[in-house]
């Protein structure tokens, strides 16, 4: 650990040098415009920017890329929060309540917390990463298909009523995700399924298709239905004093910034779609403990900050098992590992020894990052929040001109447009109804990887089902998902017995 | 007005219809298609060469992804690219995978080779503390235990997967094979103790190696590796079998010979050149130039043996 603490003063020495200044804050700066713009993630953007690197030395080259990176889950929450786009699957939970204070004139606060809410955040996941990354790698390692199963098995149950709205609809919805997740290539066989002979849906639905669709496009469409004066009238334009959080905001997110950097930075190890995972389980949590829930959904700023430090502390971790490893649990990594090699550093169990001075001077560059990205995200509040100002009928049709290029931008691919206007149909019509885009969404990220972990870890046991039940990591996820399951039904056996019928008599009629 | 607009649409058009001529090709940016997300091994390489080649072809080539459908979307749009020079795809040996395994658009006749850059050889990877020393142990193992060790592979039909099952067939064994979703879960899982072994390329799982964790327990190469002089090839231990995966440039069929020999040209020289030696080396994958016509036969030669590896195994 004091070792640790010296190497790493080593580091600031190097991050601190002009040019690598420079580089940490270009990458700052390109990586908070991907994460403004919606489609384009850090994945292209740090692939796009590789070529670019070639001249420079390793350490500068991997602190500007790693910079677009963290620097991404700084903006990502900007469009969820003024136009209810969600720009990635890490912010699709900030549109919930983010979306909410903007309509009330309160998109500044909202925007504001997300930045400090990423700033604290990182700076605690980085200290997180110098002070525990061997061990927590290795506990990583822990989880094999059956206990990754077994966790997907506990988030698809206790997540999907993550608004707490009603559980009936959620599992609806978590339903239909996880169908529209079995659409393409099967993942164990290879073979098509529901894919009627179409190339384009051999590769199955993209995510942000329909992310986008059902909120985004969703949302235009229920504002287009609005009568004309209504609309224009709507939205309430924030003072200059009103643009940045009041004490009182800050007092009630303070607990729910450091509580969501907890449970990023934990399911940040776990392999696969780590920051949707934390982002709903920090929003479920904040709901759940909260001293007034009904604020939620209403543009309660908890439900901001709590996700959206959830998403930079499991940003953060995923580090742990690139460097430590050196094996990507996340596409983002995945590209930033290629960066790697391009430049002859092998990440992996033996690249703090090999190279100290990149390992170092990255990580120091992270936290001259996020300081850079606290500054950089501030002073751009007011002019985001004085986007809200455009009329809704110039705006609105500029929100799905934004959506169509931001989406084709992701795979270049037309059909995803397609997709995603179809899903814009559906989100209006499910809004009608009072069902949810947030549990489909769950339900089609977890969906495909669930499948993969069961029928995995059923192929190694050769089909015997006690495996799930050997493993005492599995064993735990599976007997929590069903406490959670039996928990509400002796509650309300509880609360009959309590309002003094007895339980063979019946029930009496208030 | 009207009239001088229509007027420019026909210029244009007759200059687009225009035969191509090598001796001023490229006039314009040379583009890739890479049938797979940005970030992966093909991407990477082809990113690196063409950063290289524009310096010989005198325009930029532009590196553009196409994901979708394990490769076949990429290939489709490859396929139907206007058959000029300026729209490339990167053939990799999925071209004569994919098509065996499901109803596609295209098969690799449909495009013209130009050159073959990177030839990785496929290998088994166990855990350093595994119960098998070599290759022998190993196979003697699966000959008296069937079914029982357990393979990871990158995904069901795809490349490392085919070698392990033709593998099966060399050696006369038989495995126990586990997709996932990628070489990187693959390789995370192994290491985790949850599969036996994995079936991978270069450069997965080579820090794992080098960091003493994991070891090839079977090289499917010609010689041996440059990088692991120490460890022997199956052909050396008495299995005849080689495999590994190719990554070259193809352009759709019908592009005119003198440009084809252009583009052979330039990248050929790209491939030469000392910068992208040098990148090639740091990403650990093996150079193996081959020109148009061996490239073409290499492509018939694995399109016949994956043809009927798929064949049997979905009796």
């Amino acid at each position: 650990m004091l070792e640790s603490l010296q190497q790493l003063a080593g580091g600031f020495g190097i991050a601190t040098t002009v040019p690598n200044l420079f580089y940490c804050l270009i990458g700052a700066i390109v990586g908070t415009l991907i994460g403004v713009l919606p489609g384009i993630g850090p994945i292209a953007g740090i692939a796009l920017l590789i070529p670019a690197t070639f001249s420079l030395n390793p350490t500068s080259a991997i602190i500007m890329l790693a910079g677009i990176y963290y620097g991404a889950m700084y903006g990502g929450s900007t469009t969820s929060i003024l136009l209810n786009v969600p720009g990635e699957t890490a912010s699709v939970i900030t549109c919930i309540d983010g979306y909410r204070m903007a309509q009330k004139g309160r998109a500044g606060p909202a925007l504001a917390i997300c930045a400090i809410g990423s700033f604290i955040a990182g700076s605690i996941g980085l200290f997180g990463l110098v002070a525990f990354a061997p061990p927590l790698a290795r506990a990583a390692l822990a989880f094999g298909p059956a206990e990754y199963f077994s966790l997907m098995v506990f988030g698809f149950i206790v997540l999907s009523n993550v608004t707490g709205t009603s559980l009936l609809k959620s599992l609806m919805m978590a339903l239909i995700g996880l169908i529209i997740g079995t659409i393409g290539l099967d993942p164990v066989k290879g073979d098509a399924r529901f894919t009627f002979g179409s190339m384009s849906l051999l590769s199955g639905i993209e995510f942000v298709a329909v992310a986008i669709g059902l909120f985004g496009i969703g949302e235009v469409l229920s504002n287009v239905e609005k009568p004309a004066e209504l609309l224009e009238g709507k939205v309430l334009v924030p003072r200059l004093r009103e643009l940045f959080p009041s004490l009182e905001d800050l007092r009630k997110s303070i607990k729910a910034i450091l509580r969501g950097t907890g449970i990023g930075f934990g399911v940040g190890l776990v392999p696969g779609p780590a920051p949707v995972i934390a982002t709903y389980a920090s929003y479920m949590i904040e709901k759940r403990i909260s001293q007034h829930p009904e604020e939620f959904g209403q543009g309660a700023i908890e439900g901001v900050a709590g996700p959206e430090s959830a998403n930079n502390a499991a940003c953060q971790a995923a580090f742990i098992p690139l460097f430590v490893l050196g094996i990507p649990f996340a596409p983002p990594t995945a590209i930033l590992l290629g960066a790697l090699l391009i430049h002859g550093v092998t990440p992996g169990p033996m690249m703090i020894k090999e190279s100290p001075e990149l390992f170092w001077g990255v990580i120091a560059s992270m936290y001259i990052g996020n300081f850079i990205l606290l500054l950089l995200n501030l002073p751009f509040v007011p002019l985001f929040a004085n986007i809200l100002r455009i009329p809704k009928r110039i705006l609105l049709p500029l929100v799905i001109l934004f959506c169509i290029t931001g989406m084709y931008s992701v795979n270049n691919s037309v059909f995803d447009i397609w997709v995603m206007l179809l899903f814009g149909g559906i989100g209006f019509m499910a809004g009608k109804g009072k069902f949810e885009g947030a549990p489909l969404l769950l339900g089609l990220v977890l969906g495909p990887r669930m499948e993969v972990a069961f029928r995995q870890s059923l192929m190694i046991s050769h089909g015997d089902f006690s495996t799930f039940a050997d493993r005492p990591i599995s064993l735990a996820f599976l007997l929590a998902t069903a406490l959670f399951l039996v928990i509400p039904i002796f509650r309300l056996g509880l609360k009959r017995l309590g309002k003094g019928g007895s339980p063979k008599g019946p029930a009496p009629i208030n | 007005m009207l009239k001088q607009l229509s007027a420019i649409l026909i210029v244009l058009f007759l200059a687009g219809s225009m035969p191509v001529h090598a001796a001023d090709f490229p006039t314009k940016e040379v583009q890739v298609i890479i049938p797979w997300a940005a970030g992966g091994a093909t991407d990477l390489i082809f990113r690196a060469l063409g950063a290289t080649a524009g310096k010989y072809l005198n325009k930029a080539v532009v590196v553009v992804n196409r994901p979708g459908g394990g490769g076949a979307v990429g290939y489709t749009d490859g396929m139907k690219a206007k058959p000029d020079g300026y729209m490339l795809t990167a053939a990799v040996t999925p071209l004569c995978i994919l098509p065996h395994q499901t109803a596609t658009a295209f098969t690799y006749k449909d495009f013209e080779p130009i050159l073959n850059v990177v030839s990785d050889p496929s290998m088994f990877l166990v855990r350093s503390d595994a119960p098998w020393k070599d290759l022998r142990e190993f196979v003697d193992y699966a000959k008296k235990n069937p079914d029982m060790i357990t393979v990871g592979n990158s995904g069901a039909g795809g490349g490392v997967h085919l070698v392990a099952l033709a593998f099966e067939n060399a050696a006369g064994i038989k495995l126990n094979h586990i997709p996932f979703s990628g070489g990187g879960p693959s390789v995370t899982a192994l290491l985790g103790g949850h599969v036996n072994a994995v079936s991978v390329t270069p450069p997965e799982g080579v820090s794992q190696i080098k960091a003493g964790q994991l070891k090839i327990i079977a090289l499917f190469a010609d010689k041996r590796l440059a990088m692991f002089p120490d460890v022997p090839t199956v052909k050396e231990q008495g299995i005849n079998f080689t495999m590994g995966m190719w990554r070259g440039l193809a352009a759709p069929k019908g592009t005119p010979q003198d440009v084809i020999q252009k583009l052979n040209e330039s990248f050929k020289k790209a491939m030469d050149d000392p910068e992208f030696q040098a990148r090639a080396k740091e990403m650990s994958v093996i150079l193996s130039y081959l020109g148009p016509k061996d490239f073409g036969a290499l492509m018939a030669r694995d399109d016949e043996f994956f043809g009927k590896l798929i064949k049997e195994m979905k009796k």
